[in-house]
């Protein structure tokens, strides 16, 4: 081997490590670069764009023949409704169009364009890979201008709004984005089973124990659970706790303090769940089995007989519920009898949340697009082709579609009336995957109430303490 | 190009009576500016070396350069804060954690993947008949057919199809293990405990990659001069001896970069994980550093750190490819041809 060879060799074997290692490997950080783009304009203010002459039937005034972009999250929902609204607007307003584009990737399509400088005019953040709405709320435009104008019919937007469904979108005072779908959260069963059976939806965690009792003779389950849908039994837990425990309890939560999980209301909750899951009442291999199909072991296959979740549960398992499974909800159940709520009190976080980022080139055109997508019309386009509400009331009739479960959803609100209530810091932080975690632990009975509470609260002092995360002061 | 081409051919019948395969003869090392000598350089060397910077050297700069701010990733606004990112990143037990699973995967994929693929590789060349030829297994060509074929498949369809293998109610795998009486395994959820999610997200990887592996060591091993293979046997050598002293010293240059392939996939694993743990697994077992990477940036819009992990990370990966070359090194293997 002569000197030359061998320094060519070393040379080559450098570069074949060094390309080896930059090319492959860095998953994320060429993904991040690539996202980088230009450094765009500084800061735009009040809205961008061109605007037209503000009239009645154009309260933001959005500009003749301009061109409105839509980006809607294609998940459950779909975007069709949103090109139904499209459409109205087009009529309605003098040469405007709107381009309705949907996505499943929100965080990872938008990034670069917010850093650009050309975000959408209107943006419907949601899904798994929905932004942390905390990390773009500087950067979005306050939709109060929206709540307070009227909508097509003349009536003004506020007044027809079910009570308390704005608070979730409020960032520092202003309302960033206008949650647009009505999430009940309750207890969902086939109405069908409980009446062959002679059960009733449980109204305190002793019920829920006796309900698992009675489902474990016959070879049922109480509940059942999936890996990354784990997260619904902690929505569980805090709206039982809250009820229980009334405001103050769902103010310790959202604001992640520093004693929240060792509150009575909340270790109560924990200590019934500990039970159910000590008795053997939840369907074993959960934590091993994906969210979809843990609910169809509930809607499809019936091994269980209760699965707590959103309002779009029904939509989500149309394809998968048995025949003649009369999907009902009942509200979460209260630890005691004289809880500080009523039993009847629910969680209503609406959802899909609806954005005007200011650096659009049309944000007039997407506010213009929020307040026919309020409309009565568009709402109760929604209600008919989704069978879930929007935020929008009395649009759904009497016999609710022919939904069993839409129906028991306007009678849970209507029984609720004001007790109603809702937080969202689980997406505000990006917290569902560290919550996973603990919940998975503790529902397989790997860990006990302690364990998760511990936990719980250790994620909460973590986010709390950490200066570089924004934080959202609820009230 | 074809002028170049045709020059080049000219040149090399001209010098063919040196045994040098270098375009120009060593005398002739004097930096002429010829046309084809130019357009070469050009089209060989200046083109790659454009592409490589922009499309390597310059997200690498990029991003490294991130990971000193705390940009949000969704605006404009990138704060410098030194090294604060590698600081939290020190003692972010979750960071660490995953980087531990990491680690891991480093370590056992590829030694489990590589020895399997070589030990299969043996008996299909050699570990036939000891009468007559030295050959491997009656149906090699079959056999070498059938492992190809979860190469084949795309890593997200692999991850799907194992994901429901693994189900703990309906799984094949519970089936089976019920099936023949080991009622144990009823509902046992074998992605869902901490105790087993990480061996059976290897056993996924390792099944994906090793009939690869062993095509490839095949292939290498049939490089060896069978005189070899004869010889040993001749000499009294068993089937072990065989593939220990005269196989694999025959193909380490082989087994070395499939070392460093395997490494840089174990490390990255990012479609397996997404696909078999999403929620990085019971007690974040499985939670890989890729899968941080990505909830740290788009979930929790902290691209400064989740640049700052893709350092931590780029930088392991060159440690482990230069303690591969290094220890091979050491080992006096040779072969860089086959790399």
């Amino acid at each position: 081997m002569t000197g030359t060879t061998r320094r060519t060799v070393q040379r080559r074997n450098f570069l074949k490590a060094l390309t080896a290692g930059a090319v492959v490997t860095p998953f994320g950080l060429s993904l991040a670069s690539c996202a980088a783009g230009g450094s765009g304009p500084s800061e735009g203010g009040g809205g961008g764009g061109a605007t037209g002459a503000v009239t009645d039937t154009n309260p933001f005034g959005v500009a003749a023949d301009s061109t409105v972009e839509a980006i809607i999250f294609d998940g459950g929902y779909g975007t069709d409704y949103a090109s139904f609204a499209a459409n109205l607007l087009q009529e309605n307003q003098d040469g405007v169009t709107v381009d309705v584009t949907g996505s499943t990737q929100i965080a990872q399509q938008m990034q670069p364009r917010f850093v650009g400088g050309n975000p959408p005019d209107l943006l419907d953040n949601s899904g798994a890979n929905a932004i942390g709405i905390s990390t773009i709320a500087a950067q979005l435009e306050d939709l109060q201008e929206v709540i307070d104008a009227v909508n097509t019919e003349g009536t003004p937007i506020a007044d027809t709004l079910y009570p308390n469904v704005l608070g979730v979108g409020q960032f520092d005072g202003r309302l960033v984005a206008i949650n647009y779908v009505l999430t009940v959260y309750a207890l969902w069963y086939s109405q069908t089973l409980f009446d062959a059976n002679g059960w009733t939806a449980p109204q305190t965690w002793d019920d829920a124990l006796a309900l698992g009792a009675a489902a474990q003779e016959q070879g049922k389950y109480l509940f059942t659970w999936g890996r990354e849908a784990a997260s619904y039994f902690l929505t569980m837990a805090l709206d039982s706790a809250i009820k229980e425990g009334g405001d103050e309890v769902r103010l310790q939560m959202a604001n992640l303090q520093a004693d929240a999980w060792s509150g009575e209301a909340i270790t109560g909750v924990l200590a019934a769940m500990e039970q159910v899951v000590a008795n053997g009442y939840m369907r074993p291999g959960g934590a091993g089995t994906q969210f979809t199909q843990a609910q169809a072991q509930w809607s499809q296959a019936q091994e269980a007989l209760l699965y707590p979740s959103g309002s779009w549960i029904e939509n989500e398992m149309a394809d998968a519920t048995a025949d003649d499974f009369q999907m009902t909800g009942a509200p979460a159940p209260t630890v005691t009898a004289d809880a500080a709520l009523p039993y009847a009190a629910i969680n209503n976080t609406p959802n899909e949340p609806f954005a005007v980022p200011s650096q659009g080139a049309n944000a007039a055109g997407g506010k213009e697009m929020l307040r026919v997508m309020l409309s009565p019309e568009t709402a109760t386009e929604f209600a008919r082709t989704k069978l879930a509400s929007t935020i929008v009331a009395g649009t759904i009739p009497e016999d609710a579609f022919g939904s069993t479960a839409l129906a028991a959803q306007v009678s849970m609100l209507e029984a609720a009336g004001t007790d109603t209530f809702n937080y969202n810091f689980v997406a505000t932080y990006g917290m569902t995957a560290d919550v996973n975690v603990l919940w998975n632990s503790f529902l397989s009975g790997d860990s006990d109430a302690a364990a998760l509470a511990e936990g719980m609260q250790a994620l909460f002092d973590r986010i709390r303490e950490d200066d570089s995360v924004e934080k959202v002061e609820v009230s | 190009m074809a002028g170049a081409v045709a020059a080049g051919r000219r040149r090399r019948g001209a010098s063919s009576s040196t045994p040098s395969p270098a375009p120009s003869r060593p005398g002739a090392r004097g930096r002429r500016l010829s046309f084809d000598r130019v357009s070469l350089m050009v089209v060989f060397l200046g083109l790659p070396f454009a592409f490589y910077v922009v499309m390597v050297l310059y997200p690498f700069t990029q991003a490294t350069y991130y990971s000193v701010t705390a940009w949000t990733g969704f605006s404009p606004e990138q704060p410098f804060v030194g090294l604060d990112n590698y600081v939290r990143l020190a003692g972010d037990a979750q960071f660490l954690n995953s980087l531990g699973n990491s680690l891991t995967l480093l370590v056992v994929v590829p030694a489990v993947t590589l020895v399997l693929s070589f030990a299969l590789a043996c008996v299909l060349t050699f570990g036939g008949s000891t009468a007559g030829a030295v050959r491997g297994l009656r149906g090699t060509a079959f056999y070498r057919v059938v492992s190809f074929f979860p190469y084949v498949v795309p890593a997200i369809v692999i991850g799907i199809i194992w994901s429901q293998v693994y189900n703990p109610s309906n799984g094949l795998l519970n089936g089976l293990l019920v099936g023949v009486g080991l009622d144990g395994f009823t509902d046992f959820a074998w992605l869902g405990q901490a105790s087993t999610a990480m061996a059976a997200t290897i056993a996924v990887i390792v099944w994906a990659f090793v009939g690869f592996y062993m095509v490839l060591f095949v292939a290498a091993i049939q490089n060896i001069d069978p005189e070899l293979f004869e010889a040993a046997r001749l000499d009294g050598a068993g089937r072990v001896r065989t593939a220990l002293s005269i196989a694999l010293p025959g193909i380490a240059g082989s087994v070395r970069t499939a070392y460093v392939y395997m490494g840089i996939l174990a490390l990255d694993a990012f479609v397996y994980m997404q696909a078999l743990n999403p929620t990085g697994g019971p007690e974040s077992s499985t939670l890989v550093v890729t899968q941080q990477v990505f909830t740290t940036a788009f979930a929790q819009g902290q691209f400064g750190i989740a640049c700052a992990m893709g350092v931590v990370l780029a930088v392991v990966t060159l440690v482990f490819v230069g303690l591969v070359f290094g220890v091979a090194r050491l080992l006096g293997v040779r072969g860089g041809a086959r790399a």
